[in-house]
């Protein structure tokens, strides 16, 4: 199980702020998992910290069992998505592409294949600081699956994008996790989230309150913006 | 290794001229010293004087390889196609060396060109070639400290061209003395003088020595702050 990510007990202190408080949670391939909570709730940061962004003061996150930076050609592993702005301006969307395939050992005929795939081969060309959100999302999208990675991890993927652009996402994330991939999404759309995800990890003030299967959340609380709305009632947002 | 080494060579070859521009205005600034002529006690030194500048574009190089990277914050996806860290920092060391290497050797090369050669001359042509390489490195190092262009550039033309001053409002005389050969600005003096080498306050060796220590210091304080920090 390679693709099975494992999140244990981790904590994380920002200052005075505690931002996960043993965050504990696996994320099994074959179907989308979301990643709901309010804001400040620690997403981000289990995130960031999966691919070792950010160091925790406890606990482990592993993807197969292995830690991202014990991988090589990590992005042949994991598929990240986790900020859209993480790019030099100046270079071109493709030459962005381009070095990141470089690192990892993959041929330049793979950056035209994920261009076309996430609909920007016509603007590959042009330099990044000039793409909408939306466009800077979809290279994310693109260099995340540069690798053909069986795990992918998605931070609020939907933001910017247009109507067409967050349908086109949605079926690309089921198809992905259709191919019995790990797909980890955080988001706010839970209408986005009831329609794709299989599974829902709901979390607040750093840890894990909730994690089910979408059908039962449903079944239960009529839909998942409800249970989710009932189940982080207590759970604040930013303090 | 080679995966970082890889990334950091194909980010030079797809991107902006980042690297390029500040590596040929030192190239430019070293050889500007063929201009100065010969007529000194001690022409070797005199023709040398451009190395002082191209220091201060050298250092930039440095500085910008790393922190124009937290800048625009592609240094979040550099990290996640290549994790380790220690490997990247030896990555970018390696290529800004790379990089300096050529541009010295032929900078400094064509300020002393026409000068007759000799043993001395050659020491102190050599000797400022590896400067340079250091104080590309030290850019390199106080960057991963501070992940600030503007602050490590500050930090790092205040140690080459302020220290001199500053250490002169130290009291004691002795004190002063000792700082004073602590700082890149004498040894880069040093490592220049070809005439009179009895008077110096050190031998060549000893000059880049002191430059080594500053380099490896910011380097060291840079790998711990990089390995342990959140990017």
């Amino acid at each position: 199980m390679t693709a099975t990510i494992e999140v244990n007990g981790l904590r994380k202190r920002f200052g005075p702020a505690v931002a996960l408080d043993g965050m504990t949670f696996v994320v099994r391939p074959g179907h989308v998992t979301g990643f709901v909570g309010p804001n400040g709730a620690g997403k981000s940061t289990t995130l960031r910290m999966i691919v070792g962004l950010d160091r925790p003061d406890a606990g482990t996150a592993t993807i197969g069992g292995r830690h991202y930076a014990e991988l090589t050609r990590p992005m042949r592993h994991v598929g990240a998505l986790l900020d859209p702005h993480a790019l030099h301006p100046a270079r071109t969307g493709r030459n962005h592409l381009m070095w990141l395939a470089a690192s990892q050992d993959l041929p330049g005929s793979r950056v035209d294949e994920v261009l076309a795939l996430t609909g920007l081969a016509d603007v590959g060309r042009r330099a990044a600081g000039g793409y909408s959100l939306g466009m800077r999302q979809r290279l994310g999208v693109a260099a995340a699956l540069l690798g053909d990675p069986p795990v992918l991890l998605l931070d609020e993927p939907f933001n910017g994008l247009d109507p067409a652009g967050i349908v086109w996402m949605r079926d690309l994330l089921r198809e992905l996790a259709a191919e019995d991939r790990s797909v980890l999404v955080s988001s706010h759309l839970m209408s986005e989230l009831q329609d794709m995800a299989g599974h829902v990890v709901v979390v607040g003030q750093g840890r894990v309150i909730a994690a089910a299967d979408v059908n039962d959340l449903v079944g239960e609380y009529a839909s998942l913006e409800t249970a989710y709305l009932e189940l982080t009632a207590g759970a604040g947002g930013i303090r | 290794m080679r995966a970082a080494l890889r990334a950091e060579w194909a980010k030079l070859r797809t991107g902006p001229a980042g690297l390029a521009v500040p590596l040929l205005l030192a190239g430019l600034l070293a050889a500007a010293g063929a201009a100065l002529g010969d007529r000194a006690i001690d022409p070797v030194q005199l023709r040398l004087l451009g190395v002082r500048l191209a220091q201060a574009a050298v250092a930039a190089a440095g500085v910008h390889l790393l922190a124009g990277e937290y800048g625009t914050g592609l240094i979040r996806t550099t990290l996640l196609a290549v994790p380790r860290r220690l490997h990247l920092l030896t990555a970018k060391a390696a290529l800004l060396t790379a990089g300096v290497v050529p541009v010295a050797v032929l900078g400094v090369g064509v300020a002393v060109a026409t000068l007759p050669p000799g043993a001395a001359m050659l020491r102190a042509a050599a000797g400022s070639v590896v400067y340079l390489i250091l104080i590309g490195l030290l850019g390199l190092g106080t960057a991963a400290v501070v992940r600030s262009s503007a602050v490590a550039t500050g930090i790092v033309l205040a140690l080459l061209y302020l220290m001199p001053m500053i250490l002169r409002m130290v009291p004691d005389d002795d004190w002063q003395r000792a700082l004073y050969r602590l700082t890149p600005a004498t040894a880069v003096q040093t490592l220049a003088t070809t005439v009179d080498t009895a008077a110096l306050p050190m031998g060549p060796w000893a000059a880049l020595g002191v430059v080594a220590a500053w380099s490896a210091g910011a380097l060291a304080l840079g790998a711990l702050t990089l390995c342990r920090r959140d990017a």
